[in-house]
């Protein structure tokens, strides 16, 4: 699988020291609270609320455009709490995904559209297809995929939902995806 | 942005509105209410009100807009567009309802056409779309992929926690719109 080189102008984007390449029409609301770990991808459009709580990211994730992060709450008998997110390594999350989920393991693919609830959790390598609607408080276990229709496929002996390979795969994808977002050339 | 020269954005006291958000027309902002950043509110044909303590989120949308027939003239019949309190639009919703009452939840994604009058205390699912003219009732709950609707038995917990840790939270990290409407001040002014 090989991804072609996109490119994006200079002014556009800013790459940091530990190589994060990030858009400059983001919203990052709170960035003193935003933890991405290196090689991280946020593309234009994309809102990280890093105000409500923190955000940590592993390496080698790309948060597509127009992607919402956000923290998700809890309701107590006095007060809300929002609670901080950890993303894993070699995320994928598409165009347009909604994620409020507490916990994302790695090597996890969330397709465009998706709409994560509050405090879901997903475990390493799960699958979220396009435009899934995950309720509140869902658990997807690793090597599961979270339809569009909202039911839950894959598992012991059922197992062709997900790729075996899916942790190799998704470090391939994440890693060629990184490498081939270049800065356009010609544009200096 | 042909209405910018229309714009008339009457926030009062006690209301978070964050700076990057695009309000266009004739809006206002009761006290209570938290605009997130990236929100968008459109007055194209008429004044929306927006009642008190409600949450507006990102990439969500509220239009006021022309209806397609254009049988009615803004410059002739002006109509508001009243939204109640406490109502809850949450990230990437898109709301052109002609009504909305109070309490309600638009959850992330959904889409209300501007044929749909919505009462009070209903929740719209995320990922609903409802487009053809319809009126629900009081405590209607519409969710899941096929759009399923049912009364709900019990009334959905309020938002006002929300609403107090927001207007604790958010004046520490965003430039604010300054409240510029104080009722108590134009009475006395005229």
């Amino acid at each position: 699988m090989e991804i072609v080189d996109t490119y994006y102008s200079k002014d556009e984007y800013v790459e940091t020291a530990s190589g994060n390449k990030v858009s400059r029409q983001t919203v990052l609301c709170g960035s003193q609270n935003i933890v991405l770990n290196g090689k991280v991808v946020v593309q234009t459009g994309a809102i990280i609320r890093g105000d409500l709580a923190n955000v940590r990211t592993g390496r080698y994730c790309v948060i597509s455009k127009n992607a919402v992060i956000r923290p998700p709450y809890k309701q107590f008998s006095k007060g809300i709490a929002f609670f901080p997110m950890h993303i894993g390594d070699h995320v994928f999350i598409g165009e347009s995904a909604v994620v409020s989920a507490s916990s994302i393991g790695s090597f996890v693919y969330i397709g465009k559209n998706a709409i994560i609830g509050r405090r879901c959790a997903l475990k390493d390598c799960c699958i979220i297809e396009d435009g899934a609607v995950l309720p509140p408080e869902t658990t997807v276990a690793s090597y599961m995929r979270y339809t569009a229709k909202g039911t839950i496929e894959g598992g012991q002996g059922n197992p062709n939902f997900v790729p075996a390979a899916m942790q190799d795969q998704m470090v391939d994808y994440t890693k060629s995806f990184y490498e081939h977002f270049l800065r356009n050339p010609q544009a200096g | 942005m042909s209405h910018a020269e229309h714009n008339e954005i009457k926030i009062m006291a006690k209301a978070i509105v964050c700076e990057d958000c695009s309000l266009i027309g004739d809006i206002t902002i009761s006290p209570g209410c938290v605009i997130h950043p990236s929100a968008t509110i459109i007055a194209e044909a008429g004044p929306i009100v927006l009642g008190e303590n409600c949450i507006v989120e990102e990439y969500s949308t509220i239009a006021f807009r022309l209806p397609t027939d254009n049988k009615i003239d803004p410059a002739v019949e002006v109509r508001t567009l009243n939204i109640g309190a406490n109502n809850v639009f949450e990230v990437g919703s898109r709301v052109e309802a002609c009504h909305i009452g109070e309490k309600n939840v638009f959850e992330s994604k959904c889409y209300v056409g501007p044929c749909v009058f919505v009462s009070s205390g209903c929740i719209i699912g995320a990922g609903v779309r409802l487009v053809s003219e319809q009126k629900l009732p009081e405590n209607t709950v519409i969710y899941g992929r096929n759009c399923l609707q049912r009364e709900a038995i019990d009334k959905h917990g309020s938002q006002t926690l929300q609403i107090d840790f927001l207007r604790k939270v958010l004046p520490n990290y965003h430039h604010l719109r300054k409240p510029n409407y104080d009722p108590k001040k134009m009475r006395i002014a005229t």
